[in-house]
């Protein structure tokens, strides 16, 4: 069954797996998922607490900051092992995200402070950098005597309630600035709209939100390029999330559909049915293929290559995932058509991740645009 | 032929540059890039004399049968090189079929025969495996070989018998035993010389309205009994089982990737980039041709780790031989009411054969076992799928 392949010299990647595996098996995804949906809540504190303590939100972080500074096979292995258990609380945005963001400037106090926290799970760091149309939000930070106002409406906010601190990206005179904000600060307001998957999704406004210096952590083009490179790291988790989701979607509905009788026979031995199931499984393969193909790219360093296999793999994995599931959810017949039965809700993960930092069709557009420019 | 080397042991850089090289210098320029996906031996001879001289016409062969002895990693980039230097196919089914065929099952005797013929060129091979009414069904073949003292009388039919009219031998697939129901027992393969009295060869035209396949007849055609290969009645898994690592460059993106170079030309002279709807389509053409070349490194790794392939390589076989279609199909698109002609389109100071590479990309989601075969076992191998 199709899964990333990388070399594991030392068993690092396999030891990820089966964290992920037995974490699953005492919280498994989907139990998770609606529990969390029933109450309405964007972040299930005890799971999060129970993945700090098993070293995921701070795999890639320095180790100086508290993390195990692994590199990107890893947090792709460990993204991928993730969407396979539908473990959906928002690591993408909150650690791998807020982490690459923070520690492209290691030798600030309040990275120090917030790289600590997001690694321990004491702090519940969410960007905020997103306007109304995904690209960047027009907000802007001002000096005031010896403090500075923020001011911007921010979307697509992971864990709006949930969050301790907001990693806030605005405009100032000095270029891109890059600052915490306490999220119980005044002048924060926030409001909830639910995500296909049930979770919750915010949209915040600062209105004049004060800070002190210390809280800027850098302004100028090296945010702009922490910016960039944060996205580009986090599209490859959620590749490799989504390349696990359509894995674990197509083992599911080869499960089903073998026991699954009709005519007296399992209608796995329908060849419609057969076709249908290869090429799901084609398409899976084809997502890790992309996504082993985006990590080892990026760790060899290459900046455009790698930009271009990231795009890539997003795309792919996105539409894998998306389409497997949709097939998926087809190939159980109503029971797939029914809130109990987990395929649905593969369906629905898959939605969201491949909605979050561009469609397949953008980036493939990009993709070309990068190409051609050259 | 020259002292060989072992290639194996040079760095992959190094072998790519030393193959580049000499491929640049003995190639003939007007035999690159040809039109023709199968040219006839007598068009490639020259190409053909020159890779033999040079010892390079087999590149997984040992060296002591006047091989290269590539391993799949170094192979694989003998392919790529190939194709990205436009070198033409030549007549390849004694390199790629016959002589891996009786470097496992062959008799000393044979090998010690029919190799050096192969490298040569006195030899020229096909593959006489499919039958008018046996094509998918293959162990459904009915072409029947009866002994007769030390030889084998060959009665029957084989059809798409690829570039028969220029061959003078044929691998055979016959029966020699009929076993009711076990379809696979009673084959054998037999090794005919195309001269013997009794074969007739009719070329077929094919959709490019090219002769590059053929019918051919046997009409108690005599096949000495010491050109039987391997042991009587038990020729199918024999001849399944030659392909190894080769298995891998069905998938090679290198047709897919010519395709869209040529798409990209013809969008360029016709302003299509400007159109965001092709822009659009084109970028899931491109973005297809990469993700292939993500999937081949997959399996290609395995190799290069000195793994063996399984089933499931023929993933890559399906999306390459679709891909190739729907790029070509976007040339037709993009050339709107030029997409009638037969002849190559203007595209600017060059030419491109948009209709040639439509029609030519129909073909290989049928040979090497149709894509729909290809799901079939992808399905009871990969995924164990009942029934
Ligand atoms: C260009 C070319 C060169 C060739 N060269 C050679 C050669 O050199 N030597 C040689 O021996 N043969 C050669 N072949 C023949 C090739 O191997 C056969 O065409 C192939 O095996 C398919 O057989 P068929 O053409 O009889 O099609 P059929 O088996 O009749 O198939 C027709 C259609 O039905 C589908 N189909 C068949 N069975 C099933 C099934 N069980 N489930 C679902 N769909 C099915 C097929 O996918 C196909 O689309 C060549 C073919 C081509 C096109």
């Amino acid at each position: 069954m199709p899964q990333t392949m990388f070399d594991d010299p030392d068993g690092t990647l396999a030891m990820l797996r089966n964290s992920v595996a037995g974490f699953a098996a005492q919280s498994p995804g989907a139990k998770i998922l609606r529990e969390r949906r029933a109450a309405r809540k964007d972040l299930d504190q005890s799971i999060w607490n129970g993945m700090a303590e098993a070293g995921w939100l701070g795999l890639s972080l320095p180790e100086a900051m508290g993390g195990s500074g692994l590199g990107l096979r890893e947090q792709a292995v460990l993204s991928e092992a993730l969407g396979r258990e539908l473990i959906t609380e928002p690591l993408a945005q909150l650690a791998v995200f807020a982490g690459t963001l923070v520690a492209a400037f290691p030798d600030n106090a309040e990275v120090q402070r917030l790289g600590q926290g997001i690694a321990d799970g004491s702090l519940i760091v969410s960007p905020l950098w997103q306007g109304r149309d995904a690209g960047r939000a027009s907000a802007v930070m001002k000096r005031s005597g010896n403090s500075l106002l923020l001011s911007g409406d921010y979307h697509f906010v992971s864990a709006p309630r949930s969050a301790t601190e907001f990693l806030v990206v605005a405009e100032s005179d000095e270029g891109t600035a890059l600052a915490s904000v306490g999220a119980k600060s005044e002048g924060v307001s926030v409001s909830l709209r639910p995500s296909v998957d049930g979770n919750q999704i915010g949209s915040i406004t600062l209105s004049g939100v004060e800070i002190s210096g210390e809280r800027v952590i850098a302004s100028g083009p090296d945010v702009d390029g922490a910016l960039a490179r944060a996205i580009e790291v986090t599209r490859l988790a959620l590749a490799a999330e989504l390349a696990g989701i359509a894995s674990r979607a197509l083992e599911i509905t080869v499960g089903y559909t073998r026991n699954r009788v009709q005519f007296g026979k399992p209608i796995a031995s329908f060849q419609a049915v057969q076709h249908r199931l290869v090429d799901m499984w084609g398409d899976a393969e084809f997502a890790c293929a992309a996504v082993v193909n985006a990590a080892e790219t990026a760790v060899s360093g290459k900046g455009k290559d790698a930009t271009l296999a990231t795009l890539a793999a997003k795309a792919r994995a996105g539409d894998a995932a998306v389409s497997v599931a949709r097939r998926s959810v087809h190939l159980h017949g109503a029971m797939g058509f029914t809130d109990e039965c987990d395929i649905g809700l593969y369906l629905k993960r898959a939605i969201n991740l491949n909605a979050t930092l561009g469609q397949p069709e953008k980036l493939r557009l990009q993709f070309v645009a990068l190409e051609r420019a050259a | 032929m020259s002292t060989q080397q072992d290639w194996n042991a040079l760095s992959d850089e190094e072998f790519r540059r030393i193959f580049r090289d000499w491929v640049e210098e003995n190639c003939p320029k007007e035999l690159r890039f040809m039109r023709k996906q199968r040219p006839l031996f007598d068009e490639v001879a020259v190409w053909y004399h020159n890779l033999a001289r040079k010892g390079w016409l087999a590149p997984v062969w040992p060296q002591a049968y006047g091989g290269m002895g590539l391993n799949p990693s170094k192979h694989i980039i003998y392919v790529e090189e190939w194709a990205r230097m436009g070198c033409p196919r030549i007549p390849d089914h004694g390199i790629g079929l016959v002589g891996p065929l009786l470097l496992q099952y062959g008799s000393e005797e044979q090998k010690q025969h029919f190799l050096p013929r192969i490298i040569s060129g006195e030899h020229v091979w096909c593959q006489g495996y499919s039958e008018p009414n046996s094509g998918s069904d293959l162990a459904s073949l009915k072409t029947s070989a009866v002994r007769e003292g030390d030889e084998f009388v060959v009665n029957g039919q084989k059809i798409w018998t690829t570039l028969a009219h220029c061959a003078n031998w044929v691998l055979l697939l016959v029966r020699t035993k009929r076993v009711e129901g076990k379809r696979q027992e009673g084959i054998s393969v037999l090794l005919a010389d195309l001269r013997t009295p009794g074969v007739t060869i009719r070329p077929i035209p094919n959709l490019r309205e090219e002769a590059d396949f053929c019918e051919v007849f046997f009409d108690n055609v005599r096949v000495p009994v010491a050109n039987l290969v391997g042991e009587v009645d038990k020729g199918w898994t024999l001849a399944k089982s030659v392909l190894g690592h080769e298995r891998i460059f069905l998938g090679a993106p290198a047709r897919p990737e010519y395709a869209l170079t040529r798409l990209e030309a013809l969008a360029e002279a016709t302003g299509a980039f400007e159109d965001k709807a092709f822009l659009s389509r084109y970028a899931k053409h491109r973005l297809d041709v990469y993700d292939l070349g993500s999937a081949f490194e997959r399996f290609a790794k395995v190799l290069r780790a000195g793994g063996d392939l399984e089933a499931d390589v023929s993933v890559l076989k399906i999306f390459n031989t679709e891909l190739y279609q729907r790029i070509t199909e976007e040339m037709l698109e993009i050339a709107g009411e030029d997409a009638r002609f037969e002849d190559d389109l203007d595209a600017g100071e060059i030419q491109v054969d948009a209709m040639n590479l439509f029609l030519d990309s129909r073909a290989p989601a049928i040979f090497g076992g149709s894509n729909e075969i290809q799901r079939n076992i992808l399905a009871k191998a990969v995924l164990n799928l009942p029934g």
